[in-house]
C-alpha cells in the first residue's frame, strides 16, 4: 500500500505576530472592563457621602497651626475642631459650652461646659482643655485669635470656665470665643513648634468628622464621621473636599459627580433647571479703592469726595461685574446689613460736581484734563491683574471728569509693597470680614496694606476705640453708625461694590450661610452643623 | 547660490497659501486702527453678546468688541514675532561670521556657548525671568530674541566655513579685504537664503512664545494678545461663549503659524535640493 | 573622546542655568532674601531663622563666596523650603514628578512610534496621494499651538460631550484598586495625553520622512528590491529601519520641546504634574519652588540630550569609526 501524501498547502498568511498580540490586549482590555463592572455591584449599604468642590484644593493640613491662613483652609480644620460657642443661620448656638453669662463686674465670662464630650481618640474633654487652650494661644499665638483680650483663664470645677478679659471687648464671642479651637491637653502639652505638629494626633479634636486622608498633591480631604459626636453621628458618613478647577464646577455639579460648589452668577438658571439649589451669599467682602492720604493731593478731603462723585459705582457694577454685585457704600458697611446707617453720604454720580470741586481747590481745566500751577493732575493707579477691568473703568472715568490716570497692573507683592511704603497714589484691594464691625478697626486704623491706616480724624479714632468695649448693644449700634456718617466724610478709602456670591448644591444636605459668617467671618456655606442631617436624592 | 526661488513658489500650493494668509495677516495688522470697528480695550455694559450685527464676533465679559480684540492681537502676535526673528537673525548672522571668520579662541568660545543655549529649554529661562521682571512687550521681544539667535548661528558659522575656502573670498582676503567688508559684501549675500529660513522659523518660535506666555498670564495683561483672550475665555467655558470667543484666536494664532510654517517648509526645500526630488504640488 | 567633548559642553550648560537661578534673585532690589522666598514667607520667619539662612546663602559676603554658598547648599539636595506649601521644595516636586513622567514618557513613546509609523508610509512614495494628504494634514497639526489643541479636546470631549473627566489625574477617594484604579488613571490621562501626542508627531514624521529619501537612494534598497523582498518587508524591516535612528536620537532633543508642551497641557487639564506646579507657583510668586522645579526640568533635559548623545554614538558605528 502506498501512502498519498497530500500537500497540505501552506497559509499564504501567516499569523503574525501583531495580529496575536492584538487580539490578546483587546482581551485583556474587555477581561478588564468586565472586571471592573462586576466590582462595581458592590456593598448593599453604601456609606453617606458628599463631596464638595474645590477650585484650589489645598488649603494645608487641618490642625489649628498648619492651616493656611485663609477662609477655606479654617473651615477645613474646622470640621474636626470644636469652639465653645458655634453658630447657625440664626445666631449664636452652643457647642461645647452649653450655658454661659457675663460678669460685668469682673470684666469675665463664665461657660458652662457640656460633660458627654470625648476627643477623638477617647479621652474626656474637660475645663482643663479650655484653660491649656487659652495659655497655650499665650505662647503660640492662634493665627486667628488676638491672644490679648483674655486675661486669664481659670477652670472653677470640672466643667465650668471662667475667662477673665483684658479690657470689655464687644466682639468677644465673634472673634474669640466662636473662633478659637479648643485643643486636647494631653496632646498638646509640651509640642513646642506647633507649626510643624503634622502626626496623626494633631488632628485629634471634638469635632464631628475624623481626618481619614489628606492629599497636598491632590488638594482633597476625606473626612469621616465621628460615631460619639455630642450631637449623635453626623448623618454624611462621609466628606470629600476635591480640587477642580472654577469654570469646571458646573459642569461637575450637574453631572453629579460633585454635590456642592461655587457657582458663577451666569448658570444659576441653568443649575435650577437641573434640579440644584442654589444658596445667595449675604454682602461680606467688598473691593476698595484705596488713597494716599498721606500724599498731596489726597491729601485734601475735598479732593478724595471729588474722586467719589465722578466714579459712577452703579455704572462700575454694571459693566465690570456684569450687574452680579452691588455699588459700594462710602461707609463701607454694606446696605443689606444690621449695623448699615441709611444716612451715610453717598456721593452720588456727579461729575459735574467733581470738577467744581475741583475748581474751587485750584484747578483749571486745559484741554480736558486739570492742571495746577501749569503742571498737569496725574495720579497713578495700581492694581493686581485680577482688577484689571475695575482699575480700567475707574481710570476712564476719572479722565472723563479731567483727572489724568497712570494706570498699571502689578504683581500682588509688589502692589503690597508699594502701599506698605506709601509709594503709590490710588490702589485696588479687596477684603472680606464685613459681617463683624471690629473690621472697621481693622481696615480704618489697621497696620496692614488693606487698611487705609488713617489715623488724623481723632474723632474717629475715639468712636472705634468706644465701639469695641461698649457691651450694650443698642449704644453699640448708634456708634457704628456715627463711624460710618464720619468714615464717608473723610473717606481715606472708596469702597467700590460688594459682589453676589453664590453656591449650589444638589439638595441632600441643607447648605446654609452662618449668620455673620462663620466663626470670625468666614462667607462661606460649609457649616458643620449642617452635615448632621442628610435629606437624601 | 541661484535656487529659482519664484519658480519654487509658484509649483507649490503650501507656499502660495502660507504667503496670502501671512500678507493677509500682515494687513490685518497694519491697518487694525482702519479694521477695528472699536477700541478693543473700550468696555461697554452689554457682556457676553453673541455674534451680532453691532459686534461681528458678539462681545466679551466686560463687553469689549471681540472682532476689534481679534484685529488688534494681530498686532501684537506680528510685531513680537517679527522684531524677535529680526533680531535674533541679525544677531545669529554677526556672531555665526564673526566665528567663521575670526577662529580660534573666539570661535571655541562662542561655539560652547551656543551650543549650551541650544541644549537649555527655552521656556525654563523665560519663565524664570518674567518670575521676576514682568515683561513689557520690548523686553519680551528682547528676551526672545536673546534666547533664538543661537540656532541660526550655528548653521550660519558652517556656512561661512565653507564659504570661506572658496576662491572668491581668499582672493578677496589676498587683495586685504577686512574682516567686516568680507562679511557684509561678500558672505552674507550668499548666506541670504539661509538667513531667510532661520527668519521665518524665528517668527513661529516667537509668535508660539508670546501666545504662550499671554496665556500663562506672565506678559502685560493691558496689551492685547491672542493668548490673552483664550486666556480670558477659558475661564469662562462652562457658558456658550468660548465659540466665538475661544475659537477666533485660537484658529487666527494657527492659522498664522501655519502660514509661517509652509513659507518656511518651502524655502527649505528650495534651498535642499535632495529634498525635493519630486516636487510636491 | 567624543563623549568627554560634550560633557563639557553639557557642564556649561548646567553652569548656565545654575548662575541664573543665582543671579536673578539677587538682582532684584531690596532684600535678597525676600526675593529668594517671597515676601509671605519673610513675614513668617523668626528673625533667628533669618539670621540663619544669611549665612547659610553667605548674603553678606562677596559674591563668588555667595555662589559657592549656593552650590554647596544645592550638593546636599536642599532646594529649600516652600512656605506656600509648607514643606520642602524636593518633596513638593517629588510628590508631582510621577504624573509628569507618566504623560510625558507616553506621550513620547507613542507620538514617536506614530510619526515614523507614518513618516515611513509617507516617505516610501512621495509626492503619492497618500504622501500629501499625510503631509498637508501633519503640517496642519504642527500649526496648533499645545494648548490651543488641548482646549479644543477639552471642550468637546469633556464639557459637550461629557466622556471624559475635566480634571485631575485620579478620582479622589473613589475606593478604586488594582484594574479599575488603573482605568481611572487612564481615563483621566487620555485627553492630556492625546493632545501633548498629536503634538508632537508632527517632529518625527517629517524627521522620518526626509530620512526615507536619503535612506531609498541607497544600494540596499534596490539589492532589497532585487532579491524579490515584499513591500511590506522592504518598507520596515530595510528603509524603516535605517531611517529610525536619526529619529531615536532626536526623542531626546523631542523631550526639550515637550516640556514646554507639557507645562500648557497640564495647566489646561489641571493634571497634578510639574508643569502644573510651575503655573501654581508663578502664581504664588513661591521662588523657590519655581527655581527648584526649573532647575530640576532642565537638569533632566540635559541627562537626556547627554545619554542620547552617548548612545547616539553607540547606536551608530559609523560615527565611532568616522572619529
Amino acid at each position: 500500500m502506498f501512502q498519498v501524501r497530500y500537500k497540505i498547502p501552506r497559509l499564504k498568511t501567516r499569523i503574525s505576530p501583531l495580529k496575536v498580540s492584538l487580539a490578546l490586549l483587546t482581551l485583556a482590555l474587555v477581561c478588564c472592563l468586565l472586571v471592573t463592572a462586576c466590582s462595581e455591584t458592590g456593598q448593599p449599604l453604601e456609606p453617606v457621602s458628599y463631596t464638595i468642590a474645590d477650585d484650589t484644593g489645598d488649603w494645608g493640613y487641618p490642625s489649628p497651626y498648619t492651616h493656611y491662613a485663609r477662609g477655606p483652609g479654617y473651615i477645613r480644620m474646622s470640621f474636626l475642631f470644636d469652639t465653645l460657642v458655634w453658630k447657625d443661620a440664626s445666631g449664636f448656638v452652643s457647642a461645647l459650652a452649653k450655658e454661659w453669662e457675663y460678669i460685668s463686674a469682673d470684666n469675665a465670662y463664665i461657660f458652662k461646659l457640656r460633660d458627654d464630650v470625648t476627643w477623638h481618640d477617647g479621652v474626656e474633654f474637660t475645663a482643663e482643655d479650655v484653660v491649656f487652650t487659652f495659655n497655650y494661644t499665650k505662647e503660640h499665638p492662634f493665627q486667628w485669635v488676638d491672644g490679648s483680650i483674655v486675661a486669664l483663664a481659670e477652670a472653677t470645677d470640672e466643667y465650668t470656665v471662667k475667662l477673665y478679659l483684658s479690657k470689655p471687648y464687644a466682639p468677644f464671642f465673634q472673634d474669640v470665643a466662636g473662633t478659637l479651637p479648643i485643643l486636647p491637653k494631653h496632646i498638646w502639652e509640651g509640642i513646642e513648634e506647633p507649626e510643624k505638629f503634622v502626626a496623626k494626633e494633631a488632628v485629634i479634636g471634638t469635632g464631628p468628622y475624623k481626618l481619614a486622608d489628606y492629599s497636598k498633591e491632590h488638594g482633597s480631604y476625606l473626612y469621616k464621621a465621628y460615631s460619639d459626636y455630642y450631637l449623635g453621628k453626623p448623618a454624611v458618613d462621609e466628606l470629600k473636599f476635591v480640587k477642580i478647577s472654577k469654570e469646571m464646577i458646573p459642569a461637575a455639579l450637574k453631572g453629579g459627580s460633585m454635590d456642592a460648589g461655587d457657582t458663577p452668577p451666569e448658570v444659576i438658571s441653568e443649575m435650577e433647571e437641573a434640579g440644584l439649589t442654589v444658596i445667595t451669599a449675604p454682602y461680606a467682602w467688598n473691593a476698595k479703592l484705596t488713597i494716599n492720604h498721606q500724599k498731596e493731593p489726597l491729601s485734601s478731603k475735598q479732593f478724595r469726595q471729588a474722586l467719589a462723585y465722578a466714579i459712577d459705582r452703579e455704572a462700575l457694577v454694571q459693566i465690570t461685574q456684569r450687574g452680579h454685585a452691588m455699588a459700594g457704600s462710602p461707609g463701607m458697611i454694606p446696605p443689606t446689613s444690621d449695623w448699615y446707617n441709611p444716612d451715610t453720604p453717598q456721593y452720588e454720580y456727579d461729575p459735574a460736581r467733581a470738577q467744581r470741586v475741583l475748581e474751587e481747590l485750584g484747578y483749571g481745566l486745559e484741554n480736558g484734563y486739570f492742571t495746577k500751577d501749569s503742571t498737569e493732575l496725574v495720579l497713578e493707579l495700581v492694581t493686581i491683574a485680577r482688577f484689571k477691568e475695575v482699575g480700567q473703568f475707574v481710570k476712564q472715568q476719572l479722565e472723563a471728569a479731567g483727572i489724568k490716570i497712570d494706570f498699571r497692573t502689578m504683581e500682588d507683592k509688589t502692589v503690597d509693597a508699594k502701599v506698605l511704603a506709601w509709594q503709590f497714589d490710588l490702589a485696588i484691594y479687596g477684603h472680606g470680614g464685613l459681617h463683624e464691625p471690629s473690621i472697621l478697626n481693622k481696615m480704618i486704623t489697621g497696620e496692614g496694606f488693606n487698611s487705609a491706616r488713617y489715623h488724623a480724624d481723632e474723632t474717629l479714632n475715639e468712636l472705634l476705640e468706644n465701639q469695641l468695649t461698649e457691651m450694650d448693644q443698642g449704644n453699640r449700634v448708634n456708634i457704628v453708625r456715627q463711624i460710618q456718617e464720619v468714615y464717608a466724610e473723610d473717606l481715606p478709602a472708596l469702597t467700590l461694590y460688594y459682589p453676589n456670591w453664590y453656591w449650589a448644591h444638589d439638595g441632600s444636605v441643607e447648605l446654609f450661610y452662618t449668620k455673620d459668617g462663620i466663626a470670625f467671618g468666614i462667607p462661606i456655606p460649609l457649616n458643620k452643623l449642617a452635615f448632621m442631617e442628610y435629606k437624601g436624592m | 547660490m541661484h535656487i529659482n526661488l519664484k519658480e519654487e513658489v509658484k509649483q507649490n500650493n503650501f507656499a502660495k497659501f502660507g504667503i496670502v494668509l501671512l500678507l493677509l495677516m500682515l494687513v490685518i495688522a497694519l491697518f487694525a486702527p482702519l479694521l477695528a470697528p472699536y477700541q478693543p480695550n473700550s468696555q461697554t455694559p452689554f457682556a457676553f453678546e453673541p455674534p451680532s450685527s453691532n459686534h461681528w464676533l458678539g462681545t466679551n465679559h466686560v463687553g469689549k468688541d471681540i472682532l476689534s480684540q481679534l484685529i488688534y492681537g494681530a498686532r501684537t502676535s506680528l510685531l513680537v514675532g517679527f522684531s524677535a526673528a529680526l533680531l535674533a537673525t541679525i544677531l545669529s548672522a554677526i556672531i555665526g561670521t564673526s566665528a567663521a571668520l575670526i577662529a580660534g579662541l573666539y570661535d571655541k568660545i562662542i561655539m560652547r556657548i551656543v551650543d549650551a543655549f541650544i541644549i537649555i529649554p527655552a521656556i525654563v529661562i523665560i519663565i524664570l525671568v518674567a518670575a521676576y521682571v514682568k515683561p513689557s512687550l520690548w523686553v519680551l521681544i528682547l528676551l526672545l530674541s536673546l534666547l533664538g539667535w543661537q540656532g541660526g548661528a550655528r548653521i550660519i558659522r558652517a556656512q561661512a566655513l565653507s564659504l570661506k575656502e572658496m576662491g572668491h573670498i581668499s582672493a578677496a582676503q589676498s587683495f586685504g579685504a577686512s574682516n567686516v567688508y568680507l562679511t557684509f559684501r561678500h558672505i552674507l549675500p550668499d548666506l541670504a537664503p539661509i538667513l531667510s529660513v532661520e527668519f521665518i522659523y524665528g517668527i513661529r518660535r516667537a509668535i508660539f512664545m508670546e501666545a504662550g506666555l499671554a496665556f500663562l498670564g506672565i506678559a502685560d495683561p493691558t496689551t492685547v494678545s491672542w493668548g490673552m483672550m483664550m486666556r480670558e475665555a477659558l475661564d469662562f467655558c462652562y457658558l456658550d461663549v468660548w465659540q466665538w470667543w475661544l475659537l477666533p484666536p485660537g484658529i487666527a494664532l494657527s492659522l498664522t503659524i501655519l502660514s509661517v510654517t509652509f513659507i518656511g517648509h518651502t524655502l527649505e526645500g528650495a534651498l535642499d535640493p535632495r529634498l525635493e526630488s519630486e516636487a510636491i504640488a | 573622546m567624543f563623549s568627554i567633548r560634550n560633557l563639557a559642553l553639557y557642564l556649561i550648560a548646567m553652569l548656565i542655568i545654575l548662575a541664573l537661578n543665582f543671579l536673578l534673585p539677587r538682582m532684584m532690589p531690596g532684600d535678597p532674601l525676600m526675593a529668594i522666598y517671597g515676601e509671605e514667607a519673610l513675614v513668617q520667619m523668626t528673625p533667628e531663622l533669618k539670621a540663619e539662612l544669611v549665612e547659610r546663602f553667605a548674603l553678606d559676603q562677596p559674591w563668588w563666596q555667595q555662589f559657592a554658598a549656593y552650590l554647596s547648599t544645592l550638593f546636599t539636595g536642599d532646594l529649600g523650603y516652600s512656605y506656600y506649601y509648607n514643606a520642602p521644595v524636593l518633596e513638593v516636586i517629588l510628590g508631582r514628578l510621577p504624573w509628569t513622567l507618566l504623560l510625558v514618557g507616553t506621550a513620547l513613546i507613542i507620538s514617536t512610534l506614530l510619526g515614523i509609523v507614518l513618516g515611513i508610509e509617507s516617505g516610501w512614495r512621495r509626492s503619492s496621494q497618500r504622501d500629501k494628504s499625510l503631509l498637508t494634514g501633519l503640517m496642519a497639526l504642527s500649526g496648533f499651538p499645545d494648548f490651543f489643541v488641548g482646549i479644543l479636546l477639552l471642550i468637546g470631549f469633556g464639557i459637550t460631550l461629557g466622556i471624559f473627566p475635566l480634571s485631575g489625574a485620579i478620582t479622589p477617594y473613589s475606593g478604586f484598586t488594582g484594574a479599575a484604579l488603573a482605568l481611572d488613571i487612564l481615563h483621566h490621562l487620555f485627553l492630556p495625553l492625546t493632545a501633548l501626542t498629536l503634538c508632537h508627531i508632527g517632529g518625527s514624521y517629517l524627521l522620518t520622512r526626509n530620512t526615507m529619501v536619503t535612506v531609498l537612494k541607497k544600494p540596499y534598497m534596490l539589492v532589497a528590491r532585487a532579491k524579490g523582498l515584499s513591500e511590506f518587508v522592504m518598507r520596515y524591516r530595510h528603509a524603516g529601519r535605517n531611517a529610525l535612528l536619526p529619529v531615536i536620537t532626536r526623542a531626546g532633543i523631542q523631550l526639550g520641546r515637550m516640556v514646554t508642551g507639557v507645562l500648557f497641557i497640564e495647566i489646561v487639564f489641571a493634571y497634578p504634574g510639574l508643569g502644573h506646579l510651575v503655573y501654581e507657583a508663578l502664581l504664588a510668586r513661591d521662588y523657590p519652588v519655581l527655581q527648584g522645579v526649573l532647575l530640576i526640568v532642565a537638569f533632566s533635559v540635559l541627562i537626556a540630550d547627554f545619554l542620547v548623545d552617548v548612545s547616539y554614538s553607540k547606536l551608530d558605528p559609523r560615527i565611532r569609526y568616522a572619529h
